[in-house]
């Protein structure tokens, strides 16, 4: 199959996640109700608390990349649930009867969680603005940002995916993004700054993808300290390549 | 005649903990609706899934249009379309946008394409529906659109596993219809995998019957059925020596009840029956009932699985009610 074809099967899965999401956009407000949380509840808390220094920022100014980056991360981890989904009704199984390669099918699903991380993303800039939290939303910097939201989705949910065909039923898939979306949160500089951290913690952050995302969108909407940003985005560039990789090479064990 | 487009040799595929296909040989020949029968869990989806190269087998080889299945899946994926068993279609999408993606996914070319969509929808009779989501088509509906998604590729083989499972006696028909044009316009080779002995019977010009793993026999409905022994007429007589006056004329008889009920074995029996009639006259025999019973694939499965394929249909109601329950969910 040439490449050209290849891409093309991938960016079609992502154009019809895209029509479904067009169909029903009320899973898109549904899950901003958490982020709004956080900014709104959580934010207006630790600004008045003024426990943790966020620098000549506002609290909620520096909290906002890394809300912004959890409700991606949350929409791209339970991805690997939709497979299991997909795969329980027999959508999988027509999918997989078609020409497509497997590693295709996973770059397709990997995109499509990216696209649906753009949107999410789009909920919860609007919902900042909104409270009034000044950003720099220059058009290349909400780019940039949106190149690394795809990024990001594509990395969280191809880990979800590579792990969908170990523990193969809905409830454990959901069991595990619990488990695993929660500690990465709080083991990364989404909502305190990696000096605040113990060594131990740090450690963890600091291999943490979280991290380097946050540390990317701060720095493009916030901070405009561009000095680690090349840094971050080779990061996460690398992170991506490894996890759509081994989510290809899991998949082939989907039907078993 | 042409040669086999499919060859199944020794096909067999075994999971921890059991042996889900085991050594299973055919062959299906050109233009041929092909059947395989048998109870719930007998290999069946196994089987196709097997052919259609969606898993591996552990042993046996697999030739398809000429090509071997093995060292070349995306040539049969290419030329095969599939009817899963379970849902294919996207409730979250429109018809139009189901069929859309699946012939993006078969790359075929962008010039043409929602002419060649909106062909296919209309032999479907689905054009009306087409803008609608699918959650809201009903099962025969989302049934003839899975069809058309297999169609897209304008695919030489057709898979369906149990095509009208869960079907009302209307829709079954439309289906069968369908499959069978199918086969006289385009000349489209079926493969389809059905528990229900009417639609095996209806449909097919071959049946394999399958029981846990094993392909048990092949043949078509007619053969099959002959292969029971023939056709049993039920005679009622109050006439004193009946049956041994049966007997002279040559007929066998298989059971023999006090009250004037015999049962014999026979081939053709509604062409016998009025000769019967004729020479149980003149031998002075009243003959007050008759009654013929043809075999069915039924007894053709208890033959030879010494149980009946409708033991199982517990089993397919579970799965019915867990089918619909995954439908209201979406």
């Amino acid at each position: 199959m040439s490449l050209k074809r290849y891409l093309f099967s991938a960016f079609t899965l992502a154009e019809f996640e895209l029509r479904k999401l067009r169909h029903d956009t009320s899973q898109i407000w549904l899950r901003s109700v958490q982020p709004a949380l956080w900014l709104l509840v959580f934010g207006t808390v630790f600004s008045k608390i003024r426990g943790i220094t966020s620098g000549p920022f506002s609290y909620r100014q520096f909290m906002t990349p890394g809300i912004l980056a959890q409700s991606v991360m949350f929409v791209a981890i339970f991805y690997g649930i939709t497979v299991v989904w997909e795969r329980d009704l027999g959508l999988l199984n027509k999918l997989l009867s078609t020409p497509v390669p497997r590693s295709a099918i996973v770059l397709g699903k990997a995109l499509s969680a990216g696209v649906r991380g753009i949107f999410q993303a789009i909920a919860v800039l609007g919902l900042a603005l909104i409270i009034r939290v000044h950003l720099s939303l220059s058009l290349l910097n909400v780019l940039c940002v949106f190149v690394i939201i795809i990024l990001f989705g594509m990395c969280f949910s191809s880990l979800s995916m590579s792990l969908a065909p170990i523990f193969r039923t809905r409830e454990r898939m959901m069991g595990i993004g619990q488990a695993i979306t929660m500690p990465l949160f709080f083991a990364s500089n989404a909502i305190y700054p990696l000096s605040l951290m113990p060594g131990w913690l740090k450690a963890i952050a600091v291999v943490n993808p979280l991290s380097y995302v946050v540390d990317a969108m701060r720095a493009l909407l916030v901070t405009g300290d561009f000095s680690s940003l090349a840094q971050d985005i080779l990061a996460l560039l690398i992170a991506t390549a490894a996890m759509v990789t081994i989510a290809s090479l899991s998949f082939r064990k989907i039907l078993v | 005649m042409a040669e086999s487009e499919i060859i199944v040799q020794d096909l067999t595929k075994v999971y921890p903990r059991v042996k889900a296909v085991d050594k299973v040989s055919f062959s299906v020949e050109p233009g041929e609706i092909f059947g395989l029968l048998g109870p719930n869990g007998a290999g069946k989806t196994t089987t196709i899934r097997l052919l259609l190269t969606l898993i591996k087998p552990t042993e046996g080889k697999i030739s398809i249009l000429g090509f071997d299945a093995l060292a070349q899946p995306n040539k049969v994926r290419q030329l095969a379309g599939y009817v899963p068993q379970d849902v294919s279609v996207d409730g979250e999408l429109t018809g139009f946008e189901n069929i859309l993606m699946y012939s993006k996914l078969y790359g075929l070319p962008s010039r043409g394409r929602k002419e060649a969509i909106d062909e296919i929808l209309g032999y479907l009779e689905l054009k009306v529906r087409a803008k609608d989501m699918v959650s809201t088509y009903s099962g025969g509906m989302m049934r003839r659109l899975e069809i058309a998604q297999a169609l897209v590729n304008r695919p030489k083989l057709l898979f369906l596993d149990e095509p009208t499972i869960g079907l009302d006696p209307g829709a079954k028909r439309v289906i069968w219809e369908l499959i069978k044009r199918l086969r006289e316009e385009f000349g489209t080779l079926v493969f389809i995998n059905t528990h229900d002995m009417n639609e095996a019977d209806a449909l097919c010009d071959r049946i394999g019957i399958m029981n846990r793993g094993k392909l048990v026999t092949i043949g078509s409905p007619a053969q099959l059925k002959a292969s029971v022994g023939g056709d049993v007429l039920t005679l009622d007589s109050k006439t004193s020596g009946f049956a041994d006056k049966v007997r002279e004329l040559g007929y066998t008889t298989i059971t023999e009840s006090p009250n004037g009920q015999i049962d014999l074995l026979v081939s053709n029996g509604e062409r016998l029956i009025p000769d019967l009639m004729e020479s149980l006259k003149t031998k002075g025999i009243e003959v007050e009932a008759v009654s013929l019973k043809k075999p069915t694939l039924d007894d053709v499965f208890l033959k030879y699985t010494g149980t009946k394929i409708e033991a199982s249909e517990s089993w397919i109601e579970t799965r019915r009610t867990r089918r619909t329950f995954r439908r209201m969910n979406r």
